[in-house]
């Protein structure tokens, strides 16, 4: 069956060398190395795919993975193209997609800098959003003790109102 | 003619019809919309929302505050003229509520800003904050 969502995956497919399927009408799911991101996001840009509906990072803690995912959706074709790239855990950087939405990436950059600890290479400006004053917090990390973290910081073992917390 | 203290006659500048300022997170909005509409109306006693903390004599600040909130609301505070008071609404903005575990909401509003009375709650109920203004009012007339 040739339809406009398998006539696109076909192009990708052969133009990059990249993995994907059509997950079903109107969605395609594509997997990507974060080196051929910017590539890929700049073809599906000038193919129609102006807005940038979010960014998602998914924290794959078993594997050592941060997973960023990209929704795409073309006004032209009404098709949502989702891109996946898995990066490092460890050193969790990738290559900015502000050069390509500008504005529209920037601000789901900014925040998943802030809750991941994710490095945008040639982002702006990474500074925190909702947890100003708060060095080295990635609070959406799966391995992130919050309740450990909140007891350091909020509440004195000592005061008898606040040692029920520690129970 | 009674001999008041200084701060006394401060004080009592607040006796009036109190304008307010209100700084409210989340739901606590919805805290304060029963004041204002015709069952509870807060005009009645003159009491108004104003639109800049410089008009305002009190504060209330509602609806749990995050590390950034509180920033903003220390700053409304110091813009307010003396005398001021600052009316805590509800659980959260007092203790942190539900989100006592939270890493972003702050946990005692007493370590931000000088809470002059607190109703609690979850919401407090209307009366209740008529009652905390008629308090400090009491209070401001023992003053000596």
């Amino acid at each position: 069956m040739d339809t406009k969502e398998t006539g696109l995956l076909d192009e990708i497919k052969s133009k990059f060398k990249v993995d994907g399927r059509v997950q079903r009408e109107q969605r395609i799911w594509i997997s990507t190395d974060g080196s051929k991101l910017m590539e890929v996001c700049k073809w599906l840009k000038d193919g129609g795919f102006t807005h940038l509906s979010a960014i998602s990072a998914t924290d794959w803690l078993k594997d050592g993975k941060y997973e960023l995912t990209y929704h795409l959706w073309s006004y032209d074709d009404n098709i949502l193209v989702t891109v996946k790239t898995k990066i490092d855990r460890k050193n969790p950087s990738i290559d900015s997609v502000v050069p390509v939405w500008e504005e529209n990436a920037q601000i789901h950059e900014r925040e998943l800098h802030e809750l991941f600890g994710v490095k945008f290479k040639g982002n702006p400006d990474l500074s925190p959003l909702f947890l100003e004053d708060q060095e080295d917090v990635h609070p959406f990390r799966k391995d992130f003790n919050w309740r450990e973290h909140v007891r350091e910081k909020f509440y004195n073992k000592e005061n008898e109102r606040e040692a029920v917390y520690y129970d | 003619m009674v001999k008041r203290s200084k701060k006394a006659k401060t004080m009592r500048k607040l006796i009036k019809a109190i304008w307010i300022f209100s700084w409210f997170n989340s739901c606590g909005f919805c805290e304060l919309v029963p004041l204002v509409g015709s069952r509870w109306d807060m005009e009645r006693f003159g009491m108004i929302i104003v639109g800049t903390p410089r008009h305002a004599d009190v504060l209330f600040i509602a609806g749990y505050q995050t590390l950034k909130s509180i920033k903003r609301a220390k700053i409304i505070y110091e813009q307010m003229a003396e005398p001021k008071v600052v009316i805590a609404l509800g659980s959260c903005t007092m203790t942190g509520g539900m989100y006592w575990d939270s890493y972003n909401t702050i946990k005692r509003l007493e370590d931000y800003l000088p809470v002059t009375m607190y109703v609690p709650g979850c919401p407090p109920r209307p009366e209740a904050v008529f009652e905390a203004c008629e308090k400090i009012f009491g209070h401001v007339k023992e003053l000596k």
